[in-house]
């Protein structure tokens, strides 16, 4: 019975990773591959089954003149848009989130949770719904196909985000924390930065992996907003695609951009498994 | 260090609705410098909310607070200079043990040397020395009560260290030397302390006086010999006391007597004075003893058990429809049949509608 419980656990186990890093090998092999290798039948083994060269990576670099796309600015581009704007909706984020769990507002019929389902409400919306409302907002206000544009919309994407998880994570704070910190005479504002703060920092980690995740991804705003002078990663990659697939370039461009992500995951689960994010108090 | 003066506070959590309910009726109270107080009551009856009160997290819906005659009414928990105990370990997972220790004298700009000795000193009377560096969130849940109590105590100078059931989560072998240590601080130190609790035990082993609350209400202050002795309210016999007083319903016999099931009760009650018919006769158990050769004050009554609890012996009895408790050493012989228990005068509270005449 527990030879047969290991047996199974080992199993899904190993299926499981199978599952999960085959497409990563596939991508990594076939970025190695030229038009024959992809084509020419199943390869696995470079050496032996393909002779592996540096197409498929070259283009991503190479002056868009000969036929690359050069994907360095857009990378770039796409770092420089994905931290400012976490950056900026944690911060609103964590301040309204405090707000939000800690004070008692009230407007007519409108309460904190009210508000608080307000910004949740802002992603149940199709994004297609908010494409043009965004796009002539940018026109009016000289922002489309610019850096900061983007990261005004990707401030209202991402900042419910953070109010959401945060919201939850202070509300399982104890209120208990913030009033021994005004008994031991610190005011609110202190008490906020000195005590709280760095009692939620694994809220603060959970809320900012989203954010960048999400803001990373995303294809849809950085398409429509934006034409010729600015573009983000996720729209160039596309632009890879031509009447031939070149999927030899579509791979390392994939591995490329997934590469930040993998970073993020690394750094949280070394912080995840250090303890840190085990609870407050008691 | 204070004297601490509530006078007429009253709190209600929805003031502006047409039916406030009060979680504390009107009372006034002075709680003088250096003593030990303790709050009691169930849970429920408006003691957080009393703490709470003085210490600034709540501000009171009528009354003013005085420390030292001084107005702090409105003054916000930071300035108050006041330390408060919760229930729960509230630690700052993020600092060592020294560093929360340290935190309150940080707070206030105290010097790097005195924030030593002081955060030494506290750290040595509870223990905790060994674990000064550690951090906070390492510890285990008692030892992390512990560091609450020392950041209440850490500041010598405050007008009152306010402790909420601050015991609940520490064992009993540690609670009872915890207690000591806070006795000896209030005794070395002068410090004011409010101790908050539901049991009994523990307010008439800390505290020099105990506030008695029920349903908001303010019930009884007194010292632990007052409110055994002489309960004020029928609601104090029964809430204090293992077991309960006990308290038979009676009728006024004489200008100094009552009828309990056709048996005369003398008291030292003056009775002349009473208008209504809900008399109650309230005795606490260790007072009834089985009569020797006493001839006055004695019931008849019939022995349903005997508990033997250890240093003294329970006997629960009948007499009529009344159950009666009587708490006797191990020692005395209880007959059997036709036993009479005698009932002193001078220990018998008459209540008229529960309250102590």
């Amino acid at each position: 019975m527990n030879k047969l419980y290991i047996f199974l656990k080992y199993f899904f186990i190993v299926v499981w990773t199978v599952f999960v890093i085959a497409p990563f090998l596939w991508a990594l092999t076939t970025s190695f591959k030229d038009f024959q290798s992809v084509n020419g039948g199943v390869t696995y083994i470079p050496w032996v089954d393909f002779e592996p060269n540096l197409e498929g990576w070259k283009v991503l670099i190479k002056s868009p003149a000969k036929g690359g796309v050069d994907i360095i600015e857009p990378y770039f581009n796409s770092l420089f848009v994905t931290c400012t704007a976490s950056l900026i909706s944690i911060i609103l984020g964590t301040l309204s989130a405090y707000a939000l769990s800690r004070y008692t507002f009230k407007a007519g019929f409108v309460k904190n949770n009210d508000i608080t389902f307000f910004f949740i409400s802002q992603r149940i919306m199709p994004p297609i719904v908010l494409s043009i409302p965004f796009f002539l907002f940018l026109s009016s206000i000289n922002l489309l196909d610019s850096l900061t544009g983007l990261i005004v919309v990707y401030i209202v994407l991402l900042m419910p985000i953070a109010v959401w998880i945060m919201v939850d994570f202070f509300n399982k704070v104890p209120r208990e924390i913030d009033e021994t910190a005004l008994i031991d005479g610190c005011n609110p504002y202190q008490a906020f930065l000195k005590v709280v703060l760095p009692n939620s920092i694994p809220g603060l980690i959970v809320a900012g992996m989203f954010c960048i995740i999400f803001g990373w991804i995303d294809f849809f705003f950085a398409f429509i907003l934006t034409f010729t002078e600015v573009q983000l990663l996720p729209v160039k990659i596309v632009a890879l695609n031509s009447s031939v697939t070149p999927w030899w370039s579509l791979s390392a461009s994939a591995l490329v951009s997934v590469a930040p992500l993998i970073i993020v995951a690394f750094i949280v689960e070394r912080y995840l498994s250090k303890g840190n994010l085990s609870g407050a108090i008691k | 260090m204070a004297k601490i003066d509530l006078s007429n506070i009253s709190h209600s959590y929805n003031p502006n609705d047409p039916n406030p309910v009060f979680a504390l009726n009107p009372f006034s109270m002075t709680w003088e410098n250096g003593n030990r107080y303790a709050i009691l009551g169930p849970s429920g009856c408006g003691k957080t909310t009393m703490l709470n009160i003085v210490s600034g997290l709540v501000r009171p819906s009528a009354g003013r607070i005085l420390f030292d005659d001084k107005d702090v009414t409105d003054l916000k928990t930071e300035d108050r200079n006041i330390a408060q105990v919760f229930q729960f370990p509230v630690i700052y997972n993020t600092m060592t043990v020294y560093e929360n220790l340290a935190f309150p004298l940080k707070c206030r700009d105290f010097s790097k040397s005195k924030t030593d000795e002081r955060v030494n000193s506290v750290a040595e009377t509870l223990n905790l020395k060994s674990f000064l560096n550690s951090p906070a969130r390492k510890l285990t849940a008692d030892q992390k009560q512990l560091i609450s109590l020392g950041r209440g105590l850490v500041r010598e100078d405050v007008a009152a260290v306010l402790m909420d059931e601050p015991l609940t989560v520490i064992d009993p072998d540690l609670k009872f030397r915890l207690r000591r240590n806070l006795k000896e601080i209030n005794e070395q130190y002068k410090t004011t302390l409010v101790y908050v609790t539901h049991d009994q035990n523990e307010a008439m082993t800390f505290a020099d006086n105990i506030i008695v609350m029920s349903e908001g209400e303010v019930v009884q202050t007194g010292s632990p010999k007052e409110l055994f002795e002489r309960p004020n309210t029928t609601f104090v016999g029964y809430f204090i006391g293992s077991p309960a007083m006990n308290l038979f319903e009676s009728e006024v016999s004489s200008n100094d007597s009552v009828k309990i099931n056709n048996n005369l009760i003398k008291t030292r009650t003056n009775l002349s004075n009473i208008k209504t018919k809900n008399i109650k006769l309230g005795i606490r158990s260790e007072f009834i003893k089985i009569a020797q050769n006493q001839n006055e004050n004695l019931i008849n009554v019939n022995v349903e058990k005997v508990e033997d609890l250890g240093n003294y012996k329970l006997i629960t009895a009948k007499m009529g429809n009344f159950t009666i408790k009587s708490k006797v050493t191990r020692e005395t012989e209880i007959p059997s049949q036709n036993v009479k228990l005698h009932i002193p005068a001078e220990k018998c509270c008459v209540y008229e509608d529960n309250k102590l005449i």
